[in-house]
């Protein structure tokens, strides 16, 4: 083929934009987005994505054109004896500095919200991240961490309220950890010695995952968790079924067969 | 290896001194034989690196199976299924290699060594047994990282990034165990024949250039270089001090990267107080610049064959220049952008998103500048222009989806997922790899005075270029749904469970992808040894080195060169050729202007 | 943006199809290239029981001992239960075996996915990755588990050992399984409770072995033993051969049984408290605090005498010398290798076992004040440790050891232990301790 080479390069932009096109229909895309900042998340992922893909299909055509255009054996003209061009450089410096920047500063508000102004409201839950498991520490009745009354799970199954503002702190027992939580879109690293704070709305109920983002050990894979968004009335009765159970002083023998 | 090299040089026959065979080729000063003593090395770590990587892709497409072939060596657990510390261990182990032991040591000690003094019209580096202890310090690191798969738990086990308390606190992970300190002192000693070699790179562009070869004469190779040696000389020291530290925190009981308490395994650590987020400032105080010391000099090695083989001056070389200057001085003050989500103050994650976005800007004067040579050029597609154009065109989809990763909200979501895991493989493997095939095949007949064979070199471009492709764009999509890298089955969490089928698509295409590479290294060694002799120019190039003998002997050039030109005054009006070597004397006047 | 996501069945079910297929084809090719190099992995013999001073095993019993075990138990690739000991054959598959998953996204092979590279193949908690733990990882052979509602010699009840793979053992490198379907929780069970069958079975035949079987001199036609060269009667070991020989079936059938009934009748073992001294109002913080003071006196009390190991300031910094049983087995064990006793001829099989043994850790008693309990954090599951101990472990327990019999504590002073160790996390650490000076010999 005359073109070989040429058609290999068109293939990049043509089966790399068809990739993003068609992964949605094989339902491979952003997850399910059930929080408040996700949208800006996802709107501003999306912003860049259209931008980037926008500048990958015309770079990567223009190479395929040029190198269609000017294969050697094909190309009668006469080299283009050229060292450059000053006008060209200063519009491509400035052009892509006054989008970079901009996407910089478009971004700031965003950043800030997520990770910058913590909501003032008390914890609402202690995560502790350990190897291998999330381990969670509700305030209990009293709403004040480290007291008796502290409701404390090790199953790695976290509840929280639906469509409220939820403060989490985020701890580590040993070694670094990251908190992800992939459909509300944060994610945060538990540094041991460091408290850190975490805040987030989620807004659908259900189960999602927890998944841990930094690797901290053999059994990185086995830090599963996963967050269940209940409305206040099942929020605050799985609370009180939790405690009613650190409680139990009792138990049940089964029956005999 | 070195025996191979001896008898094409046996057979070159011109520079037989008297000294002995050791001396000549294995303790050589000659910085060529080093070069190609580090490039040897280098290409046999690549294959370790590469079966490394093998591993974790069985591990993702078919996760507690059996492992075929590496299963005996690397799977603990009766039944041939690998163990979970162990998949840790070769994602760790796979970017160490490939990092420390490939593409730093192949572009800066191979590429570097070979080519500064040819393309500068030296006759040697200027400190030769500097030169040659850069190369011998490497073997330190190879023995000692070889060495630590064989130790009790393992080879370090905490990523290549080696987060303290994890690789600190000894039973926190068995590769904590000895693993981690031969670990921290085979890194040590790259850092050493790193840091030997920029010195001497850095004194031989400066000090020894031919008559006539100012700075903005120089190929954009060796400006690659040069800044490259620039940025090891100023980053290194950090880690080496980093290192050190980790060590004495591992072996003295020091605490600088312990907090109060620290524990894990229940083995509590008598000391404390330190902060584990030095480490991480620190380390990508080095690592980032290391990024750009994994691709400089693949961008000046493109550079070059691209204005080669479109017969046509480079277009913009000062702006190039510019830009690797600013890519270096940037380079320096992006580093918080892999912390955003560590729990470093959110204010500066500001700063660094700012100047990490600034950072995109010279990367895209240079892809506009590499499309403006091809623009009304006579492109040649021979093999070496292939791989250089696929570094263009790869190099757009890493540097883009980087811009990504720069803003802050966004990379909360993809920090630590697939989607970093493809950039920085379309960066490193993608571009600088392809760079890097590109340039032995470019200058290989330089090296052994042989033509490497073009149609098997197509044919493994090809495949390689489909390939690779296969194997690391979809990871921009798994990156998409949050996929987490370093995850040995990741397909239990509910979110993923869909993505098992194109990872097993893409370990597939990685399998052959290895496989694929057999064809380099049969063309490689066969053509060492069959491959039609070159002459001194077969690619009617203009640069110095060509002028040089194929390959050049001892002392390389057997005139004086003396400097006219830059080296891409392809096409020019004022010669009859398509080309105009650096050292031919101009028809009517000498000494013409700067370009 | 998440509308992109829209589930499109037919195009995910092509790629699934089609991708599945050309890997499936592939990786069958590529096995035949790599040459299948792995083996199928087998039990193996609990070589410190063989090789010990107290049961020495020569060779051919081994071996004998290990084709009875197969029999009874299959192969971890294909288990076998027989019907008496009631395990369920459907779940033992679902966890053995290597690790696949059906068309149907049902997962197989468990065991091996969640469970091997720690605990062992053959439930030995000698895994790959038990090494690097600590503690080690439970060795599920001798049927000993800690954390349980039933008394201390007792077996565990299925929903003690559901309830250690839900929460996970906080405190050790156990993590939770919740997350896993409820038929695959028990499914695991079933394949723990099956390697301890196990285990207890080969522990039992080798007993049987030494002390039932053994030499016999060799006896000719009219009944004279067969002489040798120097006068010694020739002897050779009787095999262990249970299928010809009736009456080694009688016994092992038996012994057997024992075995699945010391499970079964777990149920019934089941430490219930008893209703009037459970604490009535522990929401009363002023309650509480006084049934935590006289909880406080027990723990430094020469009675209860918490604080021997625990240490005087709760943090488990007191006695730490001791062992648990599986650690001290292979004390014993170690120490009469490097005495150079027991049978001449197993000595260097003694030696090599001897070598691959981790190294010995001492039973650390629990820091109190972490506020983590490994098993568990109801007020049940601390009552239980405290009346119970823990099995296996140097924890005696403060009840009675069997129903009926007489234990050191009332299930009063238990529960205001119980109040005082759940406090313990939130009390000053440098609160000065009344009790101290009385029991510093003990500590000492």
């Amino acid at each position: 083929m005359k073109h070989f080479w040429s058609f290999l390069f068109f293939l990049v932009p043509v089966l790399g934009v068809a990739t993003f096109v068609f992964a949605p229909h094989f339902n491979i895309w952003l997850p399910r987005d059930i929080s408040e900042q996700g949208r800006t998340i996802d709107s501003l992922f999306m912003f860049i994505l259209y931008l980037t893909g926008a500048v990958f299909i015309v770079t990567e055509s223009v190479l395929f054109y040029f190198v269609w255009k000017y294969d050697g054996k094909s190309n009668e003209q006469p080299v283009l004896f050229s060292h450059g061009s000053h006008a060209l450089e200063l519009v491509w410096t400035i052009i892509p500095a006054v989008t970079l920047l901009f996407i910089a500063i478009y971004q700031m508000q965003a950043w800030a919200a997520i990770k910058m102004d913590p909501p003032p409201i008390s914890y609402t839950c202690e995560v502790t991240g350990r190897q291998f498991n999330w381990d969670f520490r509700y305030p209990g009745p009293d709403n004040e961490l480290y007291t008796l009354d502290d409701i404390v799970r090790t199953d790695g199954k976290l509840y929280l309220p639906v469509n409220e503002e939820i403060l989490l702190k985020i701890t580590s027992g040993d070694v670094l950890h990251s908190f992800f939580l992939p459909n509300l879109r944060v994610k945060q690293d538990v540094v041991p010695g460091m408290a850190q704070k975490m805040w987030f709305k989620g807004k659908k109920t259900g189960g999602y995952d927890i998944v841990c983002a930094e690797l901290c050990g053999w059994g990185h894979y086995k830090m599963k968790g996963r967050v269940f968004f209940l409305p206040r009335n099942e929020y605050d009765a799985k609370l009180a079924e939790f405690s009613a159970e650190q409680n139990t002083m009792r138990v049940e023998v089964p029956e005999e067969e | 290896m070195s025996t191979v090299t001896a008898d094409t040089h046996a057979a070159q026959g011109e520079h037989a001194h008297t000294s002995s065979f050791l001396k000549t080729y294995v303790f050589s000063l000659d910085h060529k034989i080093i070069g190609l003593q580090f490039l040897f090395s280098t290409l046999i770590w690549f294959s370790v690196g590469g079966l490394l990587a093998m591993g974790i892709r069985w591990q993702l497409a078919y996760p507690w199976r059996p492992m075929p072939l590496l299963g005996n060596l690397l799977a603990a657990n009766e039944g041939g299924q690998i163990a979970p510390e162990n998949y840790t261990m070769l994602v760790t182990m796979h970017a160490t290699v490939m990092i420390f032991f490939v593409i730093i040591p192949i572009l800066a000690g191979a590429f570097g060594n070979f080519l500064i003094p040819l393309m500068i019209g030296a006759d040697d580096m200027a400190v030769p047994v500097l030169n040659m202890l850069s190369y011998w310090f490497m073997w330190p690191a190879f023995f000692l990282i070889g060495s630590s798969f064989f130790v009790e738990g393992g080879a370090a086990q905490g990523g290549w990034t080696s987060y303290p308390p994890l690789s600190v606190i000894q039973q926190a992970a068995p590769g904590s165990l000895e693993g981690q300190t031969l670990w921290l002192l085979g890194v040590t000693f790259v850092g050493i024949s790193s840091m030997m070699g920029s010195i001497n790179y850095m004194t031989t562009i400066i000090q020894m250039r031919a008559p006539g070869m100012t700075m903005f004469r120089l190929p954009m190779t060796i400006w690659g270089m040069f800044i490259t040696a620039l940025l090891q000389a100023f980053a290194l020291p950090v880690l080496t001090a980093a290192g050190f530290m980790q060590l004495s925190d591992r072996m003295f009981g020091t605490g600088f990267f312990l907090p109060e308490g620290a524990m894990a395994n229940n083995s509590p650590m008598e000391t404390g107080g330190g902060q584990p987020l030095l480490w991480q400032h620190l380390f990508w105080f080095y690592s980032h610049p290391a990024v750009y010391i994994m691709t400089l000099p693949a961008m000046g090695i493109v550079s070059d064959i691209l204005s080669t083989f479109a017969r046509k001056p480079l277009f913009g070389y000062k702006p190039m220049v510019y830009s690797i200057c600013g890519i270096a001085g940037l380079g320096f003050i992006v580093w918080g952008h892999h912390m955003f989500v560590s729990g470093m103050n959110p204010m500066l994650g500001m700063t660094f998103m700012v100047s990490t976005m600034m950072i995109a800007l010279p990367s895209a004067i240079k892809t506009f500048n590499w499309l403006g040579t091809l623009w009304g050029g006579k492109i040649q597609f021979t093999t070496p222009m292939l791989f250089a154009i696929s570094f263009v065109s790869m190099f757009i989809i890493g540097g883009l989806s980087g811009i990504f990763m720069a803003a802050t909200p966004v990379d909360i979501f993809i920090h630590d997922t697939y989607y970093i895991v493809a950039h920085f493989h379309y960066v490193l493997f993608c571009s600088t790899t392809m760079a890097v095939f590109g340039g032995i095949y470019y200058w290989f007949p330089k090296m052994f005075g042989r033509m490497m064979n073009d149609s098997w070199g197509k044919v493994h471009f090809t495949l390689t270029f489909v390939l690779m492709n296969c194997v690391f764009y979809p990871m921009h999509i798994l990156g998409m749904q949050g996929f987490p890298r370093r995850l040995a089955d990741p397909y239990h969490y509910e979110t993923f469970r869909n993505l098992l089928p194109l990872n097993q698509f893409m370990s597939w295409a990685a399998f052959l992808l290895m496989a694929s590479q057999i064809i380099f290294i049969i063309n490689f060694f066969g053509s060492m040894f069959f491959g039609p002799r070159a002459g001194r120019n077969p690619w009617k190039a203009n640069g110095l080195e060509w002028q040089a003998p194929s390959p050049p002997g001892h002392g390389n050039f057997d005139f004086q060169p003396i400097i006219y030109r830059g080296p891409y005054e392809y096409g020019s009006p004022e010669t009859d050729e398509d080309y105009y070597p650096q050292t031919q004397p101009p028809k009517e006047k000498p000494m013409t202007n700067d370009q | 943006m998440s509308t992109f996501k829209n589930n499109n069945e037919f195009g995910s079910r092509l790629m699934n199809h089609g991708l599945r297929t050309i890997c499936l084809v592939s990786s069958l090719v590529a096995l035949n290239l790599a040459g299948c190099d792995f083996h199928a992995p087998q039990f193996h013999l609990n070589m410190v029981q063989m090789l010990s001073d107290a049961t020495p095993t020569p060779k051919p019993y081994q071996e004998q001992i290990a084709d009875v075990l197969d029999g009874m138990f299959g192969t971890p690739d294909e288990p076998f239960a027989l019907p008496e000991t009631g395990l369920d054959i459907r779940k033992l598959k679902m966890s053995a075996g290597p690790a696949w998953t059906d068309k149907k996204g049902a997962a197989f092979g468990l065991y091996r996915q969640h469970c091997v590279h720690c605990h062992g193949i053959d439930g030995d908690g000698q895994g790959p990755t038990a090494l690097f733990l600590n503690p080690y990882p439970r060795d599920y052979r001798q049927g000993v588990y800690k954390f349980k509602s039933t008394y201390n010699p007792a077996k565990p009840t299925d929903e003690d050992l559901q309830r250690v793979l839900i929460n996970g053992i906080p405190g050790s490198a156990m993590p939770s399984f919740s997350l896993l379907a409820s038929a695959e929780i028990e499914s695991l069970v079933e394949y723990v409770k099956y390697l301890s069958f196990r285990g207890q079975m080969e522990t039992a035949l080798t007993n049987y072995v030494y002390n039932d079987l053994g030499e016999e001199e060799i006896t000719d036609e009219i009944g004279e033993p067969v002489l040798d060269d120097e006068g010694e009667p020739v002897t050779k070991l009787i095999p262990l051969d249970p299928e010809n020989d009736e009456e080694q079936r009688t016994a092992i059938t038996e012994m057997l049984a024992e075995i699945v009934e010391g499970w079964n009748e777990a149920n019934e073992q089941i430490i219930v408290p008893e209703e009037d001294a459970i604490p009535t109002d522990v929401e009363n913080l002023k309650a509480l605090a006084a049934s935590a003071a006289k909880g406080r006196e027990l723990f430094y009390g020469t009675r209860a005498n918490c604080m021997k190991c625990h240490g005087p300031t709760g943090l488990g910094d007191g006695q730490q010398d001791d062992f648990d049983i599986w650690n001290k087995a292979h004390k014993q064990f170690l120490d009469s290798v490097a005495d150079g006793s027991g049978e001449p001829q197993l000595a260097t099989e003694r030696e090599e076992v001897a070598a691959s043994l981790y190294p010995i850790r001492n039973a650390i008693p629990r820091n109190l004040r972490n506020g983590i309990y490994r098993g568990g954090n109801r007020r049940i599951d601390l009552f239980w440790r405290i009346y119970a101990g823990i099995a296996g472990s140097p924890m005696p327990g403060s009840g009675p050891a069997s129903p009926g019999a007489q234990g050191t504590l009332t299930e009063e002073e238990m529960w205001n232990i119980v109040d005082y160790v759940l406090s313990l996390p939130y009390e000053d650490a440098s609160r000065p301790q009344r009790a101290l000076p009385i029991n510093t010999e003990l500590v000492n």
